[in-house]
């Protein structure tokens, strides 16, 4: 095959052209400048913040991070410094250092998600993502993601006050996320992101002096793990919605992205990947540009299509 | 931009690994950029293909040649105690605040393997003429490290040093030596126990903590203590706001 000249990694969602479908996943980034000491943040297609709600929160107590076989689990309960600081003091560097990013909105009841979207709306922040699937905090969240009525309700509260790129987050932890995808679509999402981490249990047992100490952690699993449900779950929604889907969950390298694009995802989000090499999704901009360039896919349409067996 | 800027992710080649007492093992290692570390600063260790990289304080850092003191205890540590001359070695650092070197007469306490960045504050202190004294404290004469010297060290079994836990001597260290400022790490409990017979004496306190870390930048939130902070209690990552922190801020669990 040629060698390209021009590669145009760019994907448009609604009125927003991202430079390339490489994000970072929220919660997994900071608000971004925190990772300039390893790698060229204004590179990366999007980076996707730290979930976000009105007033700040604390995160939970107790231990948050436990490591597993090929994942991690967290249970960090949302800690974020509020809606209000984010626009003061984060907003303003974003901007100055040229930084695609996306706003990851997490509300505990449809009146605060509406709130923190007319903010968004107010600042010109040209895409959000609703986390509606985080499943460490006890009250709101969960039934948000789970239930597709309630959920499209929510989608079309925000609809109604955001008119930028609107982006529904997926969990994994429900019976049929192909009825909650379609629900989103339906209420007017512009793109549905998926999957939040999986529901888990960490637990640890030492014995000592005769007796099992036993300590646990509640929470999230990301990570290698997770890819295989990714997947499935990519594959599925992929059946039932039009709207673009951006994957996620155990992405590490080139052949990780394609996989994922080949079972219909558009873009993707690096997440639990960012801990353990902080340059990876700097690297893998570079590494898709590269391989598009050697092998003649001037588009990332020709890239997918090829990959999805339409040539 | 970024070019310019020395990244805080590099690799770095092995140049010995050595057992240095029952439980702890020294490896001393050569990046390939050469870095700033100050006393109290960490390096995370990217070990094989274990989803978490590893913390660890500075032992020292000289010609070039960053050395860490750890013990062996899960995946990580056996891996990294696996290495050979010559291997490679993938690091994130230095990160985190580190020690804050001032010119007063200091006591330097640890416990354990919390002696490798008090070694490296004490070496530090030694270099710019800052008065100190280093005890470290240990379980038994088999668990002493091989390769640092103390001015005073405590076993638990008294089969070197004074008899019993470091704890047990931290008032009359201050008594003898009268320290305008402590400097400590070790486990929680016994850090918890030196500030509160510091503050006793109203003497100031740097501590350095640990928590279990996955990104080790300060993003995740994964490490966060509670502290007093603007007559507040808040929320600080162990990893980016310290590990090293004013004893009199930590609110201890
Ligand atoms: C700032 C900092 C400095 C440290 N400095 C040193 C040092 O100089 N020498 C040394 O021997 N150890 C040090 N530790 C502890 C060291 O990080 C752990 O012993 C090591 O991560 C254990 O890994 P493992 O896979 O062998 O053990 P496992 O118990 O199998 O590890 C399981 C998980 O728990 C985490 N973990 C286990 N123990 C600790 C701990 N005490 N603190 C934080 N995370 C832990 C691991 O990173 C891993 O994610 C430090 C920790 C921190 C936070
Ligand atoms: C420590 C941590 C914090 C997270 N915080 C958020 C969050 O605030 N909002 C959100 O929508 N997802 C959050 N996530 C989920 C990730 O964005 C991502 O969906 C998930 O980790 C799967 O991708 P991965 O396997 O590549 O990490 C978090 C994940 C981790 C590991
Ligand atoms: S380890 Fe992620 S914030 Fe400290």
């Amino acid at each position: 095959m040629a060698v390209a000249q021009n590669v145009d990694m760019s994907f448009k969602i609604r009125d927003v052209i991202f430079k390339n479908p490489v994000l970072t996943a929220s919660g997994t980034f900071g608000y971004a400048d925190e990772f300039d000491d390893f790698t060229d943040v204004s590179s990366l297609g999007a980076v996707v913040t730290k979930a976000i709600s009105m007033e700040p929160r604390p995160g939970n107590d107790h231990q948050r991070i436990f490591e597993t076989y090929g994942g991690m689990i967290n249970s960090i309960g949302l800690e974020n410094v509020g809606i209000k600081r984010f626009v003061e003091e984060k907003l303003p560097i974003l901007r100055e250092k040229h930084i695609d990013f996306v706003v990851n909105l997490a509300g505990k009841t449809l009146d605060e998600y509406v709130s923190l979207a007319k903010v968004c709306a107010e600042h010109n922040i040209k895409a959000v993502e609703l986390n509606i699937s985080c499943p460490n905090v006890k009250s709101g969240c969960l039934e948000f993601g789970t239930d597709e009525v309630v959920l499209g309700k929510l989608v079309e509260s925000v609809r109604n006050v955001y008119r930028g790129c609107l982006i529904v987050k997926l969990t994994p932890n429900v019976t049929s996320i192909e009825k909650i995808a379609q629900a989103s679509q339906q209420a007017g999402a512009d793109a549905v992101s998926l999957i939040n981490t999986v529901k888990a249990l960490g637990v640890k047992l030492e014995f000592i002096n005769g007796k099992f100490k036993k300590s646990t952690v509640q929470g999230g699993l990301s990570g290698r793990a997770i890819k295989p449900i990714a997947l499935g779950a990519v594959s599925r929604v992929r059946q039932v919605v039009d709207i673009p889907i951006i994957g996620m969950g155990g992405i590490y390298s080139l052949i990780d992205i394609f996989e994922f694009f080949s079972v219909g995802a558009d873009m993707i989000q690096i997440g639990t990947a960012n801990f353990t090499h902080p340059d990876i999704s700097g690297q893998l901009v570079d590494e898709l540009k590269n391989f598009m360039t050697e092998n003649g896919f001037s588009t990332l349409k020709e890239l997918k299509d090829n990959l999805r067996g339409e040539y | 931009m970024i070019a310019q800027k020395t990244k805080k992710i590099q690799k770095g080649l092995v140049n010995e690994l050595t057992r240095v007492s029952k439980s702890l093992y020294l490896i001393r290692f050569t990046p390939h950029t050469p870095v700033d570390i100050k006393p109290g600063q960490f390096v995370s260790v990217l070990c094989d293909n274990l989803t978490l990289r590893r913390p660890f304080s500075v032992m020292d850092y000289e010609d070039g040649v960053i050395s860490i003191l750890f013990k062996k205890k899960g995946a990580g540590t056996t891996y990294i105690s696996n290495l050979k001359q010559g291997d490679e070695i993938d690091f994130v650092g230095p990160m985190g605040n580190g020690f804050n070197i001032e010119r007063k007469k200091s006591l330097l306490i640890s416990a354990g393997v919390g002696s490798a960045p008090v070694f490296y504050l004490h070496k530090k202190m030694e270099e710019l003429g800052v008065e100190n004294f280093f005890a470290s404290g240990f379980v038994s004469k088999e668990e002493i490290p091989s390769n640092l010297e103390f001015d005073m060290v405590t076993t638990d079994d008294g089969s070197e040093g004074k008899k019993g836990s470091i704890v047990n001597y931290v008032e009359g260290l201050i008594l003898s030596f009268n320290p305008e400022k402590i400097y400590c790490c070790g486990p929680e409990i016994v850090l918890k126990l030196i500030v509160q017979t510091a503050e006793k004496h109203s003497i100031k306190t740097e501590v350095a903590m640990e928590k279990v870390m996955a990104c080790s930048i300060g993003v995740c939130k994964g490490c966060v203590i509670k502290i007093k902070k603007d007559g507040k209690i808040q929320n600080a990552t162990v990893c980016h706001d310290g590990p090293v922190f004013d004893g009199g801020d930590v609110v201890w669990q």
